[in-house]
């Protein structure tokens, strides 16, 4: 089997190629008839499934992983404990999955790299769905100890009240593109054009 | 032996211009029978034959070899043959006779399903769809296979890249039903619950004189789907249904309806007494796991009835009237339908409330019109389509007679304006 495309993802961190690039590469060797459960990468598959946010195909490729592969590569079950955690939006518990397995060298880059992407995704949860959230709350969520969180979010403007170990949230406005050009008008002049005819 | 030596001469010889390949296949046609009566001396000569030129003879001998039973041993010799024959193969030759290809297809996917392997034919399968379709809106009758295969062998995603094309050419009507039931499945699966609604609408209302069990097994998920996605569900179809369906539907369905009246009601635990009741029901059916999500949509559901009446809940309040355990769980349950988009909400820890927004989109952004643009456009294209498939029919010489017959037993001043209406 060819993995060259996927080695160079890995090393361009082109992290949210992998997922597809494993999917290809599985069907043509499964079509070619190689019997490739044996040396398969599936950790790297299941992580990169996970990194693109794709739950529902990670979940779909652990029900078909043998349960041989399974009970052989413990780093394997350690990459589904975050797929399952995700998967009954165990926020906290997502970060503990992370950081309770030591992942070999292939697959820390990608790893460290979700971690990442996940902290930035709940952070934009929490900016969007609270207006006061507690600190021990807001650790939990980005997976950092309480006075790493408060630093985290106060350079991004929330203020605290140490009083009742609250944090407000100051949310950001998102600028959008909201020009219009000229073929844009002319395609509404087609239409109303189409309308009438 | 002589002949099939002769055979194989003739079809590497005349593979390589359309008017050789045309004579070719005049000549595989006639040779059809003595190939099926030797099909066990065939799988040698394939060695002999290059897919990817001699693609028209190489598929009479392969869809010759395969149309006898042949054993757990023999398929696994087969198999990578056809693969190699899907993934090399030309498909203007195939395309002369589509019903070999179609059968050969068919087969290969029994196949695979036999050597318990069905993710080994869904990357030919899918190049199959591709080769045989004239265009992306051609629903060929592999398109099901491909769908089915994509589910044994769990592979949704892949699925999924068919279903988004629009289909408006149809060889069975069978095909039709199955590529809508088995992407439904894939949809849900995908938990892209509307377009599996979209998918499994089309099968429960496309026309049919006799009412099929795809129809039935699609209007049961039709059900569920539409609770998840939409918290309701009417039992009146749509005019255009067919009689068959109209009458019968519901009675091969009752555990379902039951399940979407109790569903209405809103309470948790009416809900859960409808299915402990119907529970075999819905297990013999495979339908459990679509139940389960329906009960869990159902707090979505009551959660999303909150907003329409008030501004600001206490999380203790929602908990409450919910019937959810403790205020923390509510909290959780909002942040989760915050983040899926299904609403719009601020949480308030410090004083445990929740105040409900609007939604915030002003339809204004480039994004948004865009997306408006490309829905017009599409629109517009069907309207295109629809407009040259009316005038097609009113120029139908079958149909004119039909409407002409009918039109004799009204008035003389209604026959009078029928070429009004012909005047598109």
């Amino acid at each position: 089997m060819d993995f060259s495309l996927l080695t160079d993802a890995l090393a361009s961190n082109s992290y949210e190629k992998i997922a597809d690039i494993c999917d290809n590469l599985l069907l043509q060797a499964a079509a070619e008839g190689v019997a490739y459960q044996d040396q398969w990468p599936y950790a790297i598959h299941l992580l990169g499934h996970i990194y693109a946010d794709d739950i529902n195909s990670a979940r779909f490729l652990w029900k078909s992983i043998p349960s041989t592969s399974k009970e052989s590569q413990p780093e394997l079950v350690a990459a589904w404990k975050i797929g399952q955690k995700l998967w009954t939006r165990d926020y906290g518990a997502v970060h503990e999955a992370i950081h309770g397995f030591d992942w070999s060298q292939e697959i820390q880059g990608l790893v460290a790299a979700f971690s990442e992407l996940y902290t930035k995704r709940m952070f934009q949860l929490l900016l969007s769905a609270y207006s006061t959230i507690s600190i021990q709350d807001t650790a939990l969520f980005l997976g950092m100890n309480e006075d790493d969180a408060t630093n985290y979010v106060l350079r991004l403007g929330w203020v605290v009240d140490p009083a009742s170990r609250m944090l407000t949230v100051k949310k950001q406005t998102i600028v959008t593109e909201q020009k219009l050009d000229a073929t844009k008008l002319q395609r509404l002049t087609e239409y109303v054009f189409h309308l009438e005819h | 032996m002589g002949s099939l030596e002769t055979l194989v001469a003739q079809i590497q010889g005349l593979s390589s211009s359309a008017g050789d390949i045309s004579r070719l296949h005049v000549i595989l046609k006639q040779a059809e029978d003595s190939l099926r009566s030797e099909s066990t001396r065939l799988s040698p000569i394939l060695s002999q034959l290059d897919p990817s030129i001699h693609s028209l003879g190489y598929l009479y001998i392969l869809e010759a070899c395969t149309s006898v039973p042949i054993s757990k041993e023999q398929a696994a010799t087969l198999v990578p043959y056809v693969a190699r024959f899907i993934s090399f193969c030309v498909p203007e030759q195939i395309r002369l006779a589509p019903d070999k290809f179609i059968s050969v297809c068919k087969r290969f996917k029994e196949q695979v399903v036999l050597l318990d392997a069905p993710i080994r034919g869904v990357a030919p399968m899918l190049a199959a769809v591709q080769k045989l379709q004239s265009s992306s809106e051609h629903l060929t009758s592999l398109h099901p296979e491909f769908l089915l295969l994509c589910l044994l062998a769990k592979c949704y995603k892949t699925g999924m890249s068919i279903l988004e094309d629009d289909i408006f050419e149809v060889d069975q009507p069978r095909d039709f039903f199955l590529y809508c039931y088995y992407g439904g499945m894939i949809c849900i699966g995908q938990k892209r619950f509307r377009k599996a609604l979209e998918l499994l609408h089309n099968a429960v209302t496309a026309p049919m004189s006799n009412i099929n069990a795809i129809a039935i097994e699609a209007y049961k998920k039709y059900i569920m789907v539409s609770l998840i996605h939409h918290g309701q569900f009417s039992t009146s179809l749509p005019k255009y249904t067919s009689s068959a369906a109209q009458r019968h539907l519901k009675n091969f369905c009752q555990p379902y309806i039951d399940l979407a009246v109790s569903y209405s009601t809103g309470k948790i635990a009416e809900l859960e007494a409808c299915i402990q009741t119907n529970r075999e029901h819905f297990e013999s059916d495979n339908n459990f796991g679509l139940v389960k999500q329906v009960v869990s949509s159902m707090y979505k559901r009551n959660i999303q009835r909150l907003t329409q009446t008030y501004l600001t809940l206490s999380l203790q309040d929602i908990a409450n009237t919910v019937q959810l355990n403790s205020p923390k769980e509510a909290e959780m349950h909002v942040l989760q339908m915050i983040q899926d988009g299904e609403i719009f909400a601020t949480i308030n820890q410090k004083d445990g409330m929740v105040r409900f927004l609007e939604d915030p989109e002003q339809y204004k952004t480039c994004e948004m019109i865009e997306h408006i643009d490309s829905s017009i456009q599409r629109i517009m294209a069907l309207s295109r389509k629809l407009t040259a498939i009316d005038e097609q029919i009113s120029c139908d010489p079958l149909y004119l007679a039909k409407a002409g017959r009918e039109r004799q037993r009204f008035d003389f001043d209604d026959f009078d304006t029928v070429p009004q209406k012909f005047n598109i």
